[in-house]
């Protein structure tokens, strides 16, 4: 079953995630109750950026691969009813560098998505919109928008 | 490198001074070789035509098989897969001998598996790396330079310079050390000055005489960086050089403005997209997939085949085949429609599940099997408990509507399809 790149690639992502990762992030593939680890599904934390009303939760996201990664980007998750203006209600997140038809590029690392993640936390793209809670808070009423972003962020505290 | 402040790791350290030092300094994670697709070393580099490149099998894997395919780094568009550059490759095998004879040996394998392989690229004694083994003459040149030259590099790469020395790095048409690098079709080496110089209708590549089809080829960047650091020395005296033939050229005639774009990435909607040979590429341009007419060779027993589009067939061209096939040109050649879109979407109806199934593994070894492709994606959908049904329906799943695209287009084009059938 092997073939493709997806392992090989993923098995690099890891050894150069190990070696440097920014700061408060985390991600590591599954491991399955039988101790063999998963490369194709990663959980990973993303911290909120300081200084912005997304500091202090730590937010869980999964990343899923196929075995077409890297020609196809993974699909990223947050928790189910996740709220962003730009995440589904399934809580996949709407990115263009994840859409494979506008931004994907194979040359894009995990760290990258992270970091690109966490940007899109505190910066929504309002042309973009993937849940009507979310988004129409952030356009109609920005205090309550402000006021539930903290409140979620209260809902992930840092694991220790 | 977006760290911040992260508590350095133990080998961490090691591994700054490395890349400090200079060009892969045996360490494997130095990025400069390191192929963006599967982070590894590179193997048998592809050089695209935008200066970006991969290992062979990453460029050739992550191609589309109907659509254009894109760049890995900058997604530019490209339809033509570009031949090993074997300077890089020589290059390579020099400077990170022991991975990259690993890389050699895990490619290998992998090649067994899947019974296609990448070309065998003949090891020359004496390193005649910008040339192929059919252009020897002007190699001679190259050979002839003073190997003392070698001695002036700067300190920082005196334990490098026993192992690439100036002619490994030459312009084949200069002679002189490479200065801003610029990668053909073919795979050949030129300064993107001396190429541009050349003033010709279509780029030609003077070591093969293989026609470059496609963009101008930009700089690639990684290579001539990695001869900034190497050849200090040289480089700068190269660029002063370059920089007052460049300035002697304006003086003289203001048209130094080299008509760049060629218009290779030619849209798509001008030719009928149901005249594309599905996971079927050209063995002499490297053009991927066909479009128009496919040749294929009935003698060749070779998994992958051997296919001419109509442009090379016509021009006989009598380069080996891209796959390692033992193609002769006594071969027997015919026209083949058995890929066609056109085809395979009248007998099979459309597929549900969208193009995204053809760009597995399975369309690069047994090209033309479409039919097997989809059903090896429905096996996969079904496997994945994901719940795609869920997505489906609330998040835009892109590749059936690249689908789409085709059907609109295809009606679109009926009216003109009718005129142009075969």
């Amino acid at each position: 079953m092997s073939g493709g790149i997806a392992r090989g690639r993923l098995a690099e992502e890891r050894k150069a995630w190990r070696k440097n990762h920014p700061h408060g992030f985390v991600a590591k593939p599954e491991t399955l109750p039988d101790g063999t680890v998963n490369l194709m599904i990663w959980h990973c934390t993303i911290p909120g950026k300081q200084g912005t009303d997304w500091e202090g939760g730590y937010f869980p996201l999964t990343l899923h691969f196929s075995e077409d990664y890297p020609s196809k980007p993974p699909k990223c998750k947050f928790p189910q009813g996740f709220f962003h203006p730009n995440v589904y209600p399934s809580g996949t997140v709407c990115l263009s560098i994840l859409n494979e038809d506008s931004g994907w590029r194979p040359a894009i690392t995990v760290k990258q998505i992270l970091v690109g993640i966490q940007d899109l936390l505190d910066q929504p793209n309002p042309a973009d919109p993937a849940q009507t809670d979310g988004y129409h808070l952030f356009i109609q009423d920005p205090t309550e928008y402000k006021r539930r972003v903290r409140l979620q962020a209260k809902q992930y505290p840092a694991l220790v | 490198m977006a760290s911040d402040g992260h508590p350095p790791e133990p080998g961490k350290k090691e591994e700054v001074t490395s890349t400090a030092a200079g060009p892969g300094a045996n360490d494997l994670d130095d990025p400069q070789f390191m192929c963006c697709v599967c982070l590894d070393l590179l193997y048998k580099p592809v050089v695209l035509s935008c200066g970006h490149m991969s290992c062979f099998w990453c460029v050739h894997k992550a191609m589309h098989v109907f659509l254009e395919s894109h760049c890995a780094v900058c997604r530019q568009p490209y339809i033509h897969f570009p031949s090993i550059c074997q300077l890089l490759h020589h290059l390579l095998l020099k400077l990170e001998t022991t991975d990259y004879k690993r890389r050699e040996k895990e490619v290998l394998e992998e090649e067994k598996r899947i019974e296609t392989y990448s070309p065998q690229i003949i090891e020359f004694l004496n390193s005649k790396n910008n040339v192929g083994s059919d252009g020897d003459n002007r190699n001679e040149d190259s050979k002839a330079r003073p190997p003392q030259e070698v001695s002036l590099n700067g300190s920082t790469s005196d334990e490098h310079s026993k192992k690439i020395k100036l002619e490994d790095v030459s312009c084949p048409l200069c002679t002189e050390m490479l200065y801003q690098p610029a990668v053909l079709n073919c795979g050949h080496v030129y300064c993107v000055s001396c190429l541009s110089s050349l003033n010709e209708e279509t780029l030609k590549c003077h070591v093969c005489g293989s026609p470059h089809p496609g963009d101008f080829p930009n700089v690639c960047l990684d290579l001539d960086h990695f001869l900034e650091e190497y050849f200090p020395a040289e480089y700068e005296s190269r660029g002063q050089k370059v920089q007052f033939k460049k300035d002697q050229c304006n003086r003289e005639a203001s048209s130094s403005g080299t008509s760049v774009r060629k218009g290779s990435t030619r849209a798509l909607h001008d030719e009928g997209m149901l005249n594309i040979h599905i996971g079927v590429g050209c063995d002499s341009c490297g053009v991927y997939p066909i479009r128009g007419k496919r040749y294929k060779c009935q003698d060749c027993t070779e998994l992958i085949g051997f296919d001419l589009c109509e442009a090379c067939y016509n021009s006989s061209s009598k380069l080996p085949g891209r796959f390692n096939q033992r193609h002769t040109p006594d071969h027997r050649m015919e026209v083949d429609n058995s890929a066609l879109l056109r085809g395979i979407l009248r007998h099979h109806g459309m597929p549900e599940e969208g193009p995204e199934g053809l760009m597995m593994e399975e369309a690069v070894v047994a090209p033309g099997a479409f039919l097997q492709i989809l059903v090896d994606t429905q096996g996969m959908e079904e496997g994945n408990n994901e719940g795609p049904g869920e997505a489906a329906i609330e998040e835009p799943v892109g590749a059936p509507g690249a689908m789409l695209n085709i059907v609109i287009h295809d009606q679109e084009m009926e009216g003109n399809e009718e005129d142009h059938a075969l």
